[in-house]
């Protein structure tokens, strides 16, 4: 469990290795030679593109090798330089490294064009307009009927997690053909996105021969319409997103059910509790971590939620479906609209930030006090 | 694991000690299960048989066959791939194997380039104390996090720059690349997870018998983790496969793969409903396939912290 | 009654059969002169076919003998090589690579065009790469290309809307003569004769597929008793007939409601599709709103050419969205969720509803796809009139003595073929691309496409002879009847002509976007108009307003 890792760190005693100045001096000059490279590398490429020297290399790729190279010299130079607080830097870095090289350009690239009035069709280009955009997006009715569609959203992820639960349960009985029961209820994951819009919303809930609309007729509904009402429609797109994703959820947590210890269980079973107590006395409670990753993990999902809306409802009836991330699609896709749509990610990127980061300090405060 | 799952069972079993209560609790168990795989099926079920339906039985909603309709290979020759036309010249067949390989390798290679640097970011993580500037475990941690965050429509132009002056556009590297910064995040939160449940003393013994950190990884601890990591490759393969947005950004001729084919099968004159069933059908085939073949270790893979 | 219906029908027979004859007539004379010639070529054009050839490929696979396969598609395309073979040696082009970026549309457009252009890289010895994008994805994946300067590929399949965008930003390469004569671009229906296609005098386009907006109806509404007997029953005015004016549209529409349609189940009028569809969707309500927004004596009607101030919420426009809003009630469940798409193929197409305003492919699917089952009783023509229509520059509402007011909508224009200006640099790749791009466009080999499913309609005068579809197959009725409507819009004089100004997407999402608001109940009509004008406004100041007024006009040609 998660909540046992502070723990740990203290347990595990860390001696620096003695290293002599003149190794630690190798490491740094090994790391700054190889920067410099890439520096080199870099301001030549730039020199080249913006026609201030005429030799140069046809396109980046050099300087991306060349910080491939610093990356590695990196490596080797915490090693030589650290010794094994070098060796054990080596296990981040790569994935540090990576993400910063991959992201690193377009983000920057993005908070510049978030003040711009970037539109793709436009003859002038982009023009900086400071905080014009902002200003817009604070009056603009779609995104505020796009965040109150998202806390409805977010919250049907914890009705998606007590089904998810309640699977995870099932599937940690006794039960016979285990193994089938659990292929089958993770088969609705592997499903694409597009298929599942076109299969499900389009075809199986059609309201006039879908089979959905056929057998809410034979349960009295006369005249099924599942995208017309804002409610309605906004619910069948819940379920049809929470059909793909409960299996996610479903698999944290069985995992973390068949990760219980078994001497707690032993002891409440001679405290005699009911199966229920058990649930919320001893289950409940120890599931809390995985619990926590994997609500954390699909509300990011969900707060993502496009491609479904885009295709069954294009946010329809009269925005009732319409969520953040499919109103940036229409704003920055359709529209090219790149500048505001950008600064309307910015700003939702920000928002969920922070709103993450209440949870993962609520969770965890909670955890403390229940375990 | 069943033995485990038994002694719950009796467990149960002795508290209730009335017989029937326990009858009656099996009827509600499994009537639970299977009515939960009927939603989870039906409508695979329904996708499925689509692919051999015409269009008048996919808008009538027919749907047991043979019964309602009378099955025919039509979605599958309109791909090339029914027993009438497999080995007739198709382009569509063409287009369909090349964007199936395509997909394979990149998400397979995506997900491989994941685990791999995402676990050792996990196990880094969950073991050592890091500080980076002001950047604390749980720091990095997030930092890794909101990487999933970012809509990713947002990141199309400033990426579309970035790969023509790398020369990335249109190459199965450059898509690699993309995929595994998407499926990073996840691989090292369960990853993390899963190593937090591995008691610290295992490593301390291995380093106690002369191994070093990375000794003691590759030799105690990944052998224990490796069903974990099993389990958020699949989870990453799933999530790479169905990859729509990027894909259809970023490639041209080379590195095409599927998803993009499945949604061109709507456009200005409806849909071809039996070709996007075929191609969603062929589509799922490999994940379930490896689900199944990969099953067990999903369970054990994350239930890790039994050793405990 | 009966009398009058049968009256009415004859009349607008005779004056569709009288465009018609002059047409088939004109391409006979063409035909004729060729034969005298004694060459595959007309006086003309060097692109006309014989007729013997294009009965030929007519009878590929021919109709009724189900999907056309990849081998009748590579059969077609090596047929119709005469016209390439005239201006290209053999091997010529051995060694040019060109990229290719169109649709997968339903793995046909591309697809398609592999086919046809295999036998085509066979004997010139060029390559072709392909860039196959989902519809959805187009639109943004070329403007993203041409804003990040990634224009990857030499020819491009390409809507008209999109000229502003291409064209007007110099990326596309002109028209050689000789192309020109290949294609025979004489040929082309009025409205895709110049300005259409051109930019500042240049000539740009290949076009592939004509597109307009004409009107789909039930016959067998509107030839049964019973509804007649209704119709005269609640004392409406004016014969049971299929409505020729949108006044009357209204009022079938609203009469139907709870009515039973001939084949049973509900009975419903006119469909709107009330849901976006990518911009598309607004297409709709300008196929309600041009009669009467376009005024006979004014070539513009979405914009103010002087200073491309919207009239989208003009009371023009507010009436077209007020007649939606009122049919509403009348329209099937469900409604409000219903794109285009599944209002033509899934409701319309499946026998649910009796009217509606669609591209060419709903006749052509009518008959041909196997999820029709309409195809014996759907009936087509221009779309409907109005009783009055409105003047933009006095403000007032006419009646025009000539009667009704019609404006057809010529809405998207249809697929084209251009070839980028990256290839002008190398001859060699030049002529390539060219050649390729006047194969696809050939006047033989759009025969075949408008005739057999590949998602284009026809767009050329040769097209509308009825004696060489009949020949290939068809019913001689029910093509007339389909051809004729197509051919009265394509040729209508007062005909509402797509702006092709850059970023024209954006206002028509954008504007989808405000009435998914008005139809869900928001906003009135006339609020939901002017939201949608301030949003246009904005538009056109980040594009640039003297740019888009200088382009409105020239795609006016003003």
């Amino acid at each position: 469990m998660s909540s046992n890792a502070p723990s740990f760190d203290d347990d595990f005693e860390f001696i620096p290795d003695q290293i002599t100045e003149s190794r630690r001096r190798a490491g740094k000059l090994l790391v700054r030679v190889f920067f410099a490279l890439f520096v080199g590398i870099f301001a030549l490429q730039i020199l080249y593109k913006t026609s201030m020297i005429g030799f140069g290399f046809e396109n980046w790729r050099p300087v991306l090798y060349a910080y491939l190279a610093w990356a590695v010299a990196i490596g080797v130079g915490q090693v030589i330089s650290r010794g094994e607080a070098g060796y054990r830097a080596l296990f981040v870095l790569p994935a540090v490294m990576f993400v910063i090289s991959v992201v690193i350009v377009p983000t920057l690239f993005g908070l510049v064009i978030a003040f711009t009035d970037y539109n793709l069709a436009s003859f002038e280009g982009q023009k900086f307009n400071g905080f014009d955009n902002i200003v817009q997006l604070v009056q603009d009715d779609f995104f505020w009927n796009a965040m109150r569609n998202m806390v409805f959203y977010v919250l049907a992820v914890f009705v998606e997690y007590a089904i998810a639960f309640g699977l995870a349960l099932l599937l940690n009985a006794d039960i016979k053909a285990r193994k089938f029961f659990r292929v089958a209820f993770l088969l609705p994951f592997m499903l694409s996105p597009v298929a599942v819009s076109w299969m499900i919303g389009k075809s199986l809930m059609e309201n006039r021969f879908g089979p959905v609309a056929r057998l809410a007729r034979n349960l009295g509904w006369d005249s099924p319409a599942f995208f017309t009402n804002p409610w309605i429609a906004r619910i069948s797109i819940e379920i049809m997103d929470a059909w793909v994703s409960i299996p996610f959820i479903m698999i944290l947590l069985l995992a973390g059910l068949q990760a219980m210890p078994r001497d707690v269980i032993e002891a409440a079973k001679v405290d005699g509790a009911n199966p229920w107590q058990n649930f919320w006395k001893i289950t409940f409670p120890l599931m809390l971590p995985v619990s926590a990753t994997a609500i954390v993990l699909r509300i990011i999902f969900k707060l993502k939620l496009a491609d479904i809306v885009i295709n069954v409802t294009s946010g329809g009836p009269g925005g009732a479906t319409d969520t953040l991330s499919s109103f940036i699609f229409r704003e920055y896709r359709d529209r090219s609209n790149v500048g505001y749509g950008t600064m309307i990610a910015i700003v939702y990127l920000i928002t969920i930030i922070i709103f993450i980061t209440l949870l993962l300090g609520f969770v965890s405060k909670r955890m403390q006090k229940m375990t | 694991m069943t033995s485990k799952a038994e002694e719950a069972g009796n467990f149960e079993h002795d508290e209730n000690r009335f017989r029937l209560l326990t009858i009656l609790s099996r009827v509600l168990i499994y009537s639970l299960l299977f009515f939960w795989v009927f939603v989870s099926l039906f409508p695979i079920f329904w996708t499925l048989t689509t692919s051999f339906k015409t269009a008048v039985d996919v808008t009538r909603g027919h749907i047991i066959p043979w019964v309602e309709f009378q099955p025919s290979w039509k979605g599958f020759r309109s791909l090339g791939l029914s027993p009438d036309t497999i080995w007739a010249t198709s382009t569509v067949r063409d287009e369909f194997l090349k964007r199936f390989t395509n997909s394979v390798i990149t998400s397979i290679g995506a997900s491989t380039l994941a685990i791999l640097i995402g676990s050792l970011a996990a196990y880094g993580l969950s073991r050592f104390q890091y500080r980076f500037g002001f950047m604390r475990n749980k720091d990095i941690s997030f930092f890794f996090l909101s990487q999933l965050i970012l809509p990713p429509v947002v990141l199309a132009l400033p990426f579309l720059i970035l790969y023509k002056e790398l020369a990335l556009l249109d190459t199965t590297l450059g898509l690699i690349f993309l995929y595994t910064l998407t499926v990073l995040p996840i691989v090292i939160w369960i990853m993390r997870d899963q190593f937090d449940t591995i008691p610290a003393e295992l490593d301390e013994a291995a380093q106690v018998d002369g191994l070093s950190s990375w000794g003691a990884f590759f030799r105690v601890i990944l052998p224990i983790a490796l069903p974990g990591m099993v389990a958020s490759f699949i989870l990453s393969l799933i999530l790479t496969w169905n990859e729509y947005f990027f894909a259809a950004l970023l490639t041209s001729s080379e590195a095409k793969t599927l998803p993009v084919m499945v949604a061109s099968q709507t456009g200005s004159q409806g849909i071809n409903w039996w070709s996007m069933a075929a191609l969603s059908t062929m589509a799922i085939m490999p994940l379930v396939i490896i689900g199944i073949a990969l099953e067990k270790y999903i369970i054990k893979g994350m239930s890790a912290g039994s050793v405990k | 009654m009966r009398k009058e219906i049968y009256e009415a029908i004859m009349r607008r027979q005779a004056s569709r059969r009288s465009v018609l004859k002059g047409m088939a007539g004109a391409s006979a004379t063409a035909m004729a002169s060729g034969s005298i010639l004694g060459a595959m070529t007309s006086s003309a054009s060097a692109a006309s076919g014989s007729a013997a050839l294009r009965a030929e490929l007519l009878k590929i696979p021919g109709v009724g003998m189900g999907s056309p396969t990849d081998a009748d598609w590579q059969k077609v395309g090596a047929l119709t090589l005469g016209p390439t073979k005239e201006n290209v040696a053999e091997g010529e082009f051995a060694g040019v690579e060109l990229t290719f970026m169109g649709l997968n549309n339903q793995n046909l457009h591309n697809l398609l065009f592999r086919g046809f252009l295999k036998p085509w890289e066979e004997y010139t010895g060029a390559k072709i790469n392909w860039i196959d994008l989902a519809q959805a994805d187009y639109n943004a994946r070329l403007q993203q290309s041409i804003a990040t300067g990634t224009v990857d590929f030499d020819i491009i399949e390409m809507g008209a809307p999109f000229e502003g965008d291409v064209t007007g930003k110099g990326l596309a390469s002109e028209m050689p003569d000789w192309v020109r004569k290949q294609i025979d671009m004489d040929d082309y229906v009025g409205y895709l004769q110049a300005p259409v296609g051109t930019w500042d005098g240049k000539t740009y386009r290949i076009s592939i597929d004509g597109d307009c907006h004409n009107f789909n109806y039930r016959t067998d509404y509107f030839e049964s008793k019973e509804l007649a007997d209704a119709w005269a029953a609640e004392g409406h005015e004016g014969p049971w007939e299929v409505p020729t004016t949108w006044q009357k549209v209204q009022e079938v529409t609203k009469f139907l409601k709870g009515k039973k349609d001939p084949f049973g189940g509900d009975a419903y009028g006119y469909l709107d599709p009330l849901k976006g569809w990518g911009g598309f969707g607004f297409y709709f309500l300008g196929s309600r709103a041009t009669a009467y927004a376009k005024h006979p004596d004014d070539p513009a009607f979405l914009f103010d050419p002087d200073t491309m101030k919207p009239r989208i919420n003009n009371p023009a426009w507010v009436r077209a969205i007020q007649d939606v809003l009122d049919a509403i009630d009348s329209q099937p469940p469900d409604q409000l969720n219903a794109d285009p798409g599944t209002t033509g193929f899934q409701q319309f197409l499946a026998g649910t509803g009796s009217m509606l305003s669609w591209w060419g492919d709903i006749g052509s699917n009518a008959k041909t796809s196997d999820g029709s089952v309409v195809g014996d009783v759907v009936g087509f023509s221009i779309l409907p009139g109005s009783d009055d229509v409105y003047n933009s520059k006095t403000g007032k509402w006419e009646t025009l003595p000539s009667g009704p007011n019609y404006a057809p909508n010529m809405a998207y224009l249809g697929w084209g073929v251009y070839v980028m200006a990256r290839v002008d640099s190398d001859s060699k790749k030049h002529k390539a691309a060219w050649s390729a791009a006047a194969h696809l466009g050939g006047k033989d080999i759009s025969l075949w496409a408008a005739a057999y499913p590949s998602g284009f309609q026809p767009y050329r005068n040769s097209h509308f002879n009825i004696d060489e579809w009949v020949a290939a197959g068809y019913d001689r009725a029910f093509i007339e009847d389909y051809l004729s409507s197509e051919a009265d819009s394509y040729n209508h004089p007062n005909a509402a002509i797509e702006p092709r100004i850059p970023g024209i997407f954006q206002y028509y999402s954008v504007a989808e976007d405000e009435l998914a608001k008005i139809y869900a109940g928001q906003y009135d009509a006339q609020t939901g108009a002017d939201n949608i004008a301030a949003a246009w406004e904005k538009i056109t100041d980040q594009i640039g307003r003297e740019q888009q007024i200088k382009l409105y006009k020239a795609s006016l040609g003003l």
